[in-house]
């Protein structure tokens, strides 16, 4: 058993937890080992074992290892954090202020949205080894390599913290009675996302508010110029105009899902190739419709191709240029009899 | 949009009796409803996901073959995938080119033919809950008699209400003579012909069809229909595409060299539900398919027409729009 003040020096993570929830579930070990290897094994960390019992742990971080102490059940630093049924992480940095915090549950993805979403708020690290070199130097004006490692894996932890399906009963019977919000369990880009999220949630503000996937745009919110395009089984749907508590079991891909890692999807690079767009804000909803369009029964004319196309409207008038992209792949298709997804 | 209460249903029987109670509405596409929800011109405190019925019961979202040569259409069916239909584009070409010529693509992939029957009659005056509206508000007044009315109906308005029926399936439904097939909380069956589901506005504007609280509609049959495999369905817009009619027609004819055997003539865009004229079906039987034959249909169909400030356009615009369809159509 530990004491916070032991930590004193080196980052600290404290996650609360509700008592159902077991931190030793192999998957969160997964899914720290991913993150890790996402972030290029920046301070040559390596997640050792989770384990213990109790409302709460904390990891604390080396340069070389982390080991995941067992602190003493005390309810007074939950209270002191302000913590209360909902599950919350806190990064506490070497000078032992409080860097980082989520309460309640979170909707970032997986654990390479986590390390670019941090990576983007995080000033450049200070080298681990100035500290080494400079031990008498106050840290503060920066964050240590460990410091970031730190936050981005209690961002995952924070992630594997938020209930799954078998605890979606648990979960609502803690919810006040009055509110409607369910664990929503969504299949995006062949990932599982589960969102607590009211049944008047549409598709599209779960994925851009709640899970973080902004590549589908809002444009009119009334199903009128398809800049939420998203495919839903395989068929170009308006994600605006469904709830999110619908497409339950049902396979979603959003834009972020088209490429096959940097290798952009033929229709993407058609885009590009063909000046398909201007100012950008319709191309992820017209190049999501323009990849389902060439599974549909369409003829092959560009006036075809304009009316297949009529529900995705451009404001810059770029439609000559995606006539074009959508041609392109169409006559590539048939060149290469290759199906249109990859 | 006000928070609802969410349920998914799993069979028909649980689905329509959740359907009956106050203040709750049935959601498959929803493409109209989240529409008007986000709107607050829907307001459900219960919202019933029906889409699992197909699940358990696939016949629901399916096309099949009626006995004596119709096609009975689910439901749940998509538009997408009943437009695209080969035994509906060779059979009911009026009924495939009235829902290509509906919407957008990703809206045929979400909106059910049920659906897509029993969209809301409405006018821009409808979507705005800061102006009076009949239809919204029973009582309220109508601010499209005498407001901006270029879009309103023509056919079959009343001092309550000249709000536009915008879909343009079920123009080709009541042309057709289809049957609608209908699930109620009872547990029972029941069919009423197509002509039958909607109303006009009359003094009641709020209510737009004969359909009960908790009802469902769960099949549409096509009738076998020899002058089905001649139609067409012809839409003007003020746009080439994803717009709604200002006016369309619905035709189909069985001839006998150049004499018109019988027609069907449905009319939209311009009527306050989805608009059969007999009148003008009576004037093409037994006639020789001259623009004097189309011309005489034409004016029959829009005698009855009730023009306002805006809209009167609409009267020559729907006689060219049907003479249009009449000739092709018997070309």
């Amino acid at each position: 058993m530990h004491r916070l003040s032991d930590f004193r020096g080196s980052p600290v993570v404290l996650a609360f937890h509700g008592a159902q929830w077991d931190p030793a579930r192999a998957e969160h070990i997964e899914t720290y080992n991913r993150l890790i290897a996402s972030l290029g094994g920046v301070a040559g960390t390596r997640l050792l074992q989770i384990g213990g019992t109790g409302p709460w742990r904390d990891l604390s971080f080396t340069d070389a290892s982390l080991s995941l102490p067992v602190l003493a059940a005390d309810l007074a630093i939950a209270e002191r954090y302000g913590v209360g049924n909902d599950p919350a992480v806190f990064v506490i940095d070497s000078t032992g202020v409080v860097r980082w915090s989520q309460v309640g549950p979170i909707s970032l993805a997986n654990p390479t949205d986590v390390a670019r979403a941090i990576s983007v708020v995080a000033a450049p690290f200070v080298d681990a080894r100035d500290e080494v070199e400079a031990p008498n130097e106050e840290p503060s004006t920066g964050w240590t390599r460990r410091d970031f490692v730190a936050t981005a894996l209690a961002a995952a932890f924070a992630l594997a913290l938020r209930p799954v399906e078998a605890h979606a009963e648990r979960a609502a019977a803690l919810a006040p009675p009055t509110h409607t919000a369910r664990l929503v369990t969504l299949m995006v880009n062949g990932r599982e996302l589960s969102l607590s999220l009211e049944p008047r949630v549409t598709l599209l503000d779960a994925l851009r508010e709640y899970a973080g996937l902004t590549g589908s745009k809002k444009g009119c919110d009334h199903g009128q110029c398809g800049s939420c395009t998203v495919h839903i089984d395989g068929r170009r749907e308006l994600s605006c105009l469904t709830f999110a508590v619908m497409q339950e079991g049902r396979r979603i891909t959003t834009i972020e899902g088209l490429a096959t890692g940097d290798q952009l999807h033929p229709m993407q690079q058609a885009f590009i190739t063909n000046d398909g767009f201007q100012c950008g804000y319709c191309t992820s909803g017209q190049v999501m419709s323009a990849v389902a369009v060439l599974d549909e029964p369409w003829g092959p004319t560009d006036d075809d191709v304009r009316e297949a196309m009529s529900g995705n409207i451009c404001r810059c008038g770029a439609y000559p240029g995606i006539v074009a992209a959508v041609q392109e792949v169409r006559r590539a298709q048939a060149t290469n009899g290759g199906g249109n997804r990859q | 949009m006000i928070d609802f209460e969410y349920v998914r249903a799993t069979d028909l029987a649980s689905a329509v009796r959740a359907g009956a109670a106050a203040s709750t509405r049935f959601v498959a596409g929803g493409t109209n409803l989240i529409d008007l929800m986000k709107l607050d011109v829907e307001r459900p405190s219960h919202v019933v996901d029906i889409n699992d019925l197909a699940r358990r019961d696939p016949s629901l979202a399916a096309i099949t073959e009626l006995p004596g040569g119709g096609l009975r259409v689910g439901g749940l069916a998509r538009m997408r995938d009943v437009a695209w239909d080969a035994r509906v584009r060779e059979r009911y070409p009026v009924v495939s080119q009235s829902l290509l010529l509906a919407a957008s693509g990703q809206l045929r992939n979400m909106a059910t033919i049920g659906g897509n029957v029993l969209q809301r009659t409405r006018c821009p005056y409808f979507r705005d809950t800061a102006m009076p509206c009949n239809k919204r508000e029973p009582g309220s007044g109508c601010s499209a008699i005498h407001g901006i009315n270029r879009t309103e109906a023509i056919l079959g308005t009343s001092e309550q209400c000249i709000a536009t029926y915008p879909g343009d399936l079920a123009v080709a439904l009541v042309a057709l003579g289809a049957t609608v097939h209908v699930h109620s909380p009872s547990g029972q069956e029941r069919t009423l012909p197509f002509a039958s589901l909607h109303v006009a506005p009359g003094t009641h504007p709020d209510r737009e069809t004969t359909l009960r609280p908790g009802e469902l509609i769960t099949a549409i049959d096509l009738p076998a229909l020899s002058a089905a495999r001649r139609s067409l369905y012809l839409k003007v817009r003020d746009r080439a595409s994803y717009a709604f009619a200002l006016a369309s027609a619905a035709v189909a004819v069985e001839m006998d060299g150049r004499t018109i055997r019988n027609a069907r003539v449905g009319l939209g865009g311009v009527a306050t539900k989805p608009w059969r004229s007999q009148e003008a079906e009576r004037l093409l039987a037994g006639k020789p398919a001259t623009e004097a034959t189309f011309h005489a249909a034409a004016d029959a169909a829009l005698a009855a027409a009730r023009p306002h400030r805006d809209n009167a356009f609409k009267v020559t615009l729907a006689k060219r729009t049907l003479v249009r369809a009449l000739t092709e159509v018997t070309a």
